[in-house]
């Protein structure tokens, strides 16, 4: 069964005004749970606006988008918090980190809220940190760290509270060779764990892994698998 | 359970952002601080002036010629003491001596010191005094700022008066009086009546006004058309015009204060809604991010509400503890000069500790509520919209 769901979604910005652009047309997709999928193209493609959409950080100009049987597309505010909260991992390009906390602050972030005991979070901090392979810098300022570290962060911000899908936009576009082969490390061990995951990313090293299921190639906001 | 990740998460994002709360707080305290020092001010001099007043008595009369005060018979006495529902009249006598070659004065009051209405008055600014030393020779108390004056023109023990006859009249300097009462009594000095009248030139059956009480207030006014049917030249003054025109006084310069403040809390205010409202601010990035990892829009109101409250209190709590010490330990150098004015002689004034609790509750309310607002509003614009755009 398909955990994600897309159908005839188009996403047009400024829509009504004279500068109105067509960042998406008419997609059609579907993804199995414990997939790994790649989508890829040039800068501008739609990719990053995609994965927007399914995580729900905005909503499709036309269009239905079903994960895990929920109809996300058209959510009011609370329940779209509440599904990013729960179903939804994102490790964004630019990281998104709050810069003046430390690496626990930020993986904690995302259970503020979540009604669990500060005991339970803190081990769900550690692991989802040494997932990540950060649990050495835990108490270090995110200001401080390198980018391959920010990127560390932000996986174990993501994972820490056990998303069924992790959506990644240009996760390797600010690091060097070294710290992409440990980001592409722990999405296979990410990938092991059965996660389904999205990256979006015009870095043709990802095409060619071998725990990578569909490379989906996105134009001018179409895709073709 | 939620409340104590909550209030975890609150606090360290207080603690390692503390710098760019830094600026808000600072501001407010200055803000709170100025505010409450001037309400401590006016309300301690109000309170220290109406206790006072309080053992005034209701009534002083004058005589006035051509329109102007004079001395008043002493016979008016007898003539008030007849009027029915007066009691405790009084003669009083007092005047300005000139210390010429410095340009000062002093305030002399003649004082009956077996009479039971001043006994009350002077109990209150000299405590209890041995009557029998102080009468035994031409003895008077003095002001904190007349001894400090005199003491700095070599006249420690005694001061010697030129009469407006040209005589001399050497006076010891019994005793000086309570610096708490430094607001009335600076350049003040007490004497017998008789020598006051003397030092001043008056003959013995004149006198400056004459006090008396009307215990019943129901027969105040009666009393006051009795007195101009009396006399065609008396001018009749009730503690209750000089009550209202000390808190007129005071009400004036703290409504001008209060003005200030509120110019002041505006301009911040803008500089507060300007600051979280601007596009690329890191504010904006944080709400966003917040957003973005899951968190409601109530969520992040409520941790920028929280956030807030807690500048907002502490600004107030230290800026009101600051003014405290300000005020009533280090007496308020500089502003106390503002309320108090040029004085004749240097008043070091001692603010007796009088707090406005329900004035420091309005002034909590009128600063929190702006405040908040001036935050919480931008941070819900950025809030409701896309966390997508509020990241960029």
């Amino acid at each position: 069964m398909s955990i994600i769901v897309i159908e005839n979604v188009s996403k047009v910005y400024h829509e009504g005004t004279s500068h109105a652009f067509e960042a998406l047309k008419s997609i059609n997709l579907k993804i199995e749970k414990s997939q790994t999928v790649i989508l890829s193209g040039v800068s501008g493609s739609g990719k990053s606006t995609l994965l927007s959409l399914i995580a729900a950080l905005d909503k499709p100009s036309t269009g239905k988008i079903i994960v895990a049987g929920e109809a996300i597309s058209k959510l009011p505010d609370l329940h779209a918090s509440k599904y990013r909260a729960k179903t939804i991992g994102v490790i964004f390009q630019h990281f998104n980190l709050l810069e003046s906390l430390s690496v626990e602050e930020n993986v904690m972030a995302p259970l503020i809220h979540s009604r669990l005991s500060m005991t339970d979070i803190k081990e769900k901090v550690q692991h989802s940190m040494k997932l990540a392979s950060i649990e050495h810098k835990a108490t270090q300022e995110v200001k401080a760290l390198s980018g391959g570290e920010k990127q560390r962060c932000a996986i174990a911000r993501a994972l820490v509270h056990d998303p069924e899908i992790m959506l990644c936009d240009e996760p390797t576009a600010n690091l060097d060779k070294t710290n992409t082969l440990k980001f592409i490390e722990i999405l296979r061990t990410l990938h092991s764990m059965g996660k389904t995951i999205i990256v979006a990313t015009h870095d043709p090293l990802f095409e060619s892994l071998d725990f990578v299921t569909h490379v989906i190639h996105m134009e001018d906001g179409k895709c073709d698998e | 359970m939620q409340n104590s990740t909550f209030l975890y998460f609150l606090t360290r994002l207080l603690f390692k952002q503390k710098s760019k709360h830094i600026g808000a707080v600072l501001i407010s305290i200055l803000i709170i601080f100025l505010l409450s020092a001037v309400l401590f001010i006016s309300t301690s001099l109000q309170s220290t002036l109406m206790q006072t007043l309080k053992n005034q008595a209701d009534f002083t009369v004058t005589r006035l010629k051509a329109g102007y005060p004079t001395q008043t018979p002493l016979e008016w006495i007898d003539k008030i003491s007849e009027l029915n529902g007066v009691s405790a009249v009084a003669p009083r006598v007092y005047g300005q001596y000139f210390f010429t070659p410095r340009e000062k004065s002093f305030l002399i009051i003649g004082v009956d010191f077996f009479e039971e209405q001043n006994a009350q008055i002077l109990k209150e600014i000299i405590g209890n005094l041995e009557l029998k030393p102080f009468l035994s020779e031409d003895s008077m108390l003095v002001g904190e700022g007349v001894k400090i004056f005199l003491n700095a023109h070599y006249f420690k023990k005694y001061f010697t008066f030129k009469t407006p006859q040209g005589k001399f009249k050497k006076v010891h300097i019994h005793k000086m009086l309570a610096q708490e009462s430094n607001l009335i009594a600076n350049d003040m000095i007490l004497m017998p009546l008789k020598l006051a009248q003397e030092i001043l030139g008056m003959e013995e059956e004149e006198i400056t006004d004459i006090a008396f009480n009307v215990p019943n207030d129901a027969e105040w006014d009666n009393i006051i058309s009795k007195l101009h049917l009396m006399f065609y030249d008396v001018r009749v003054v009730e503690k209750r015009e000089v009550q209202k025109a000390y808190e007129n006084l005071y009400n004036y310069k703290g409504g001008l204060f209060l003005v200030l403040y509120l110019i002041t809390i505006v301009t911040f205010m803008l500089i507060l809604y300007q600051r979280y409202t601007m596009v690329y601010s890191t504010e904006r990035k944080e709400i966003g991010i917040l957003r973005a990892i899951g968190w409601s829009i109530n969520d992040v109101l409520k941790l920028k509400f929280y956030e807030n409250i807690v500048i907002v209190v502490v600004s107030f709590v230290l800026g009101v503890v600051l003014a405290y010490g300000y005020v009533f330990i280090l007496d308020a150098p500089l502003l106390s000069q503002i309320f108090l004015g040029a004085a004749n002689l240097e008043n070091s004034v001692v603010f007796i500790p009088s707090i406005p609790f329900g004035l420091l509750g309005s002034i909590f309310l009128f600063y929190a509520v702006p405040f908040l607002a001036a935050v919480l509003i931008p941070a819900w614009k950025i809030a409701v919209t896309s966390p997508k755009e509020a990241m960029l």
